[in-house]
């Protein structure tokens, strides 16, 4: 029996690249729709040329950066300036119901496929081009990263501590944030065509989305002239919080006391050492005001403990806490596993390979990657053929060419 | 584009952002509150430092695109009244736990008996079940157990979070996805669908490339600060400049704009523009294959540069010559990007108190269903009177009882 999968029969072209769009287009290929990812030799994705390497050893399909980020997608190697490769790029808009590229603003143009060639191929497509700053105004050729995006949005002004310069968040953050409004976005289109048979162009800027994960201290900052910083851990509102260095090789657990209650309830777990029975601490405000020493109490009590005894102790009596997980410790947590959130795929260069699944389960239909990242033009002749629908000359044609790297 | 779905929003501070993105995509959003209203009136930051249910900001921003109804649903007409709401409509969302709806007679069960095709989201710190279902969770506690923690902070101290929650918004987002996929499955077999969003999870996708470091290579990434690891090559990304910081990688592209900056500073001799093929430098340097001079050397150059230049300035001056440069900005230098007014992005919102206020904008450009806000936050119980007596049909006295203890006249 086969599962009807939400997205059956959509197909996309996805002319995108590195971790925003393509993370996009893959909410689509995970739950059904055929995802052609167009890419070339020369050269790579840039993500396919970092790590993680299976095995630590590089290669161009060997990259996790990659492969996590690309799963239940078909791969067509192209080269787009060649007019072969053009051609090919030009059948297979025409046979897509959403085209998504994130390639620097214009280049899709001098490819000579541009939305106004696009339109003219598919009248009701949905064409999405997404890139750092959007496809108008001054700053739209600006060719970063997320690293770049996350600074102006104002994520590295927050991440790190007071007295030191910022650390900023893990990597290209915005990479993280902008595909869940993206996708969204791009599903509400779907439906409109679905309904209305119109398609459209989107301009999705990864800066103006994720700026909504700052909303509040935009519209503070504009109303008030109070402007937020980076405060280690710490919290404006709650005491104590913070990372507590427990025993092992830098193993922290974090520990979120958010009311008076809370804080009973830890010093009752901390087997109520003379330093917490302080009446200055059974306020929010005391606690704040004497953070530092609450810590250096805290610490001690941890330091001879496991992070996960740590967790456990305080989630008996109610305490926020949780260990700082490492990769190699989400792959052993309980949680993650009754969620089978893992999944191992079997990817024609490397083998057997674990995937992160899915955010979300929806009851009675088992969810995740379908299947594995593919190699750098694995399903040429698939596509050529199967979707595409050209004959054995054609394709040869188009291989002699050489557009097909 | 979803103006033909209704979407009951029964979220708190750990959902809010699910509705209002499919409110901003155009759906008719239904914010249903408890009489004392929801968790995110009590929560900062306030308007005038004042911690009052209208004057939080936090309310303010997740909640534009919505009309508001108060309901008690721990009296049996509030419980009556909500599933009477959902037999027209297509989403709900909830956040209040596992087992918590359910317990209060509200579960998905209920809802799908009201309307079977309803499409019920539920967002929980870990997911509705399983060995943690239960585990209490903060944002701190999040960032700690889906991982960006662990590579996040100076190596020196304690790994850090975001100083801003962030949690329960990558879950919100990521619900509102988990909707529209639902209900893209609905379209085709016409069952109503239960849906359960784990912010957990939602935080191990925001640690990218790290999530599965050591089960492909052997082993974990580790935080290092601002530096970014790449492969067996470490680059450091923020520099101090002449009034902050900036982030900055030595891509091609980028030296081959700065490196006249640093002649044109006096910082390197002339030669350096034409002593190096600088478009191809980072591929070279990153395969570790000869470059002309050191990465170090270069990186000593453009600190020394860097620190000569304020960060607005070299943004502007680095948008005309290719130099990718990013001002690590404040709020302030944010609302003051050119970029963003230019693209119109900033909205005029009425706050609370009467001031009118630039607010984050839509979400994307579209050209044929451009997105719009077209309420900004309800008041509490704002909508009771239109939607609960002139829409359900419900008497005064009903829908006092059922918790709306302010019935208003029609907005």
């Amino acid at each position: 029996m086969t599962t009807t999968l939400p997205f059956d029969g959509i197909k996309v072209a996805d002319f995108a690249w590195i971790w925003a769009a393509p993370t996009t287009s893959k909410y689509f290929a995970d739950h059904g729709a055929t995802v052609v990812r167009v890419e070339t030799e020369s050269p790579p994705d840039l993500v396919r040329t970092v790590g993680p390497f299976k095995d630590g050893e590089p290669g161009t399909n060997r990259s996790h950066s990659f492969g996590d980020f690309n799963t239940s997608k078909y791969s067509l190697s192209l080269d787009l300036k060649n007019p072969q490769g053009a051609n090919v790029a030009r059948r297979l808009i025409g046979w897509a119901d959403i085209v998504i590229e994130s390639f620097a603003t214009g280049k899709m143009d001098d490819l000579g496929i541009g939305y106004e060639t696009v339109k003219k191929l598919n009248p009701s497509v949905i064409m999405v081009s997404t890139s750092l700053m959007g496809q108008t105004g001054l700053a739209s050729t600006y060719a970063g990263f997320g690293f770049h995006a996350g600074a102006i949005a104002g994520f590295y002004e927050i991440t790190g501590w007071p007295d030191l310069p910022p650390d900023g968040p893990f990597t290209a953050y915005t990479d993280g944030v902008a595909p869940r409004f993206l996708a969204a976005i791009m599903m509400a289109a779907l439906d409109h065509r679905r309904r209305t048979g119109e398609g459209q162009f989107i301009d999705a800027s990864q800066l103006e989305m994720s700026l909504q994960m700052l909303a509040p201290q935009i519209i503070d900052y504009n109303a008030s002239g109070r402007m937020v910083s980076r405060i280690g851990n710490r919290s404006r509102i709650a005491a104590p919080q913070g990372a507590y260095q427990c025993s092992g090789e830098d193993q922290w657990c974090a520990i979120a006391v958010e009311t008076d209650e809370d804080w009973a309830n830890l010093r009752s777990a901390m087997g109520n050492p003379t330093w917490a029975n302080d009446d200055r601490f059974s306020t929010t405000e005391g606690r704040l005001s004497r953070h530092d020493e609450i810590d250096k109490g805290i610490s001690r009590w941890t330091a001879d403990k496991s992070p996960q005894h740590v967790m456990e102790i305080l989630q008996v009596v109610g305490v926020p806490a949780g260990v700082v997980q490492r990769s190699s410790d989400l792959m052993r947590d309980p949680q993650l596993k009754h969620r089978k959130f893992f999944r191992e795929l079997e990817h024609s260069e490397v083998g057997n390979v674990p995937y992160t699944g899915h955010q979300f389960r929806i009851k009675g239909y088992d969810n995740g990657p379908r299947f594995a990242a593919p190699m750098l033009g694995e399903h040429n002749d698939f596509v050529l053929r199967d979707l595409l629908g050209m004959t054995d000359d054609e394709i040869t044609e188009i291989a002699i060419s050489g557009a097909l790297v | 584009m979803l103006s033909p779905y209704t979407v009951l929003d029964l979220s708190d501070d750990r959902g809010e952002m699910a509705s209002m993105i499919l409110g901003d995509l155009g759906a008719n959003v239904v914010k249903v509150e408890p009489p004392y209203g929801s968790s995110s009136r009590r929560m900062g930051p306030f308007l005038e430092d004042a911690p009052e249910p209208e004057n939080s900001l936090q309310f303010f921003a997740f909640n534009r695109n919505k009309r508001g109804v108060t309901l008690d649903v721990t009296t049996k007409a509030g419980r009556a009244a909500l599933l009477r709401l959902a037999e027209n409509a297509d989403f709900v969302i909830e956040s209040a736990g596992p087992g918590e709806m359910a317990k209060l007679g509200l579960g998905f069960d209920a809802f799908e008996k009201a309307n079977p095709s309803i499409i019920y989201v539920a967002i929980s710190a870990f997911g509705q079940d399983g060995p943690h279902a239960d585990y209490v969770a903060s944002d701190l506690t999040l960032a700690a157990m889906g991982g960006p923690m662990s590579v996040q902070g100076n190596p020196e101290r304690a790994p850090v979070r975001l100083s801003v929650p962030q949690a329960w918004l990558h879950a919100s987002s990521e619900a509102a996805v988990a909707a529209l996929t639902a209900h893209a499955l609905m379209i085709q077999t016409g069952e109503g669908q239960f849906v359960d969003v784990s912010a957990q999870t939602s935080m191990i996708a925001t640690m990218l490339h790290a999530r599965l470091a050591h089960a492909i290579q052997g082993s974990d990434m580790e935080r290092a600060g601002s530096v970014l690891q790449a492969g067996a090559i470490e680059l450091p990304l923020v520099h101090e400049c002449a009034d902050g910081y900036v982030v900055l990688i030595p891509t091609g592209v980028t030296m081959t704009g700065m490196v006249p900056w640093m002649v044109e500073d006096g910082i390197v001799p002339e030669e350096w523009i034409e002593g190096e093929d600088w478009a191809t430098y980072d591929r070279r340097f990153l395969q570790q294959q000869p470059v002309v001079y050191a990465l170090e050397d270069v990186f000593d150059a453009i600190r020394r540069c860097v620190l000569l230049h304020t960060k607005a300035d070299m943004l502007d001056r680095g948008l005309r010559d290719n130099v990718t440069i990013a001002p690590i900005n404040t709020v302030e230098d944010l609302t003051k990007f050119h970029q963003l007014e230019e693209r119109g992005y900033w909205l005029m919102a009425p706050l609370p108190d009467g001031t009118d206020t630039a607010v984050a904008g839509i979400l994307a450009q579209l050209s044929e269903t451009p997105l719009d806000v077209k309420r900004w936050a309800p008041k509490l119980g704002q909508h009771n009177h239109e939607i609960l007596i002139e829409m359900l049909g419900m008497s005064e006295a009903q829908a006092i009882e059922g918790g709306a203890t302010i019935p208003q006249e029609k907005e």
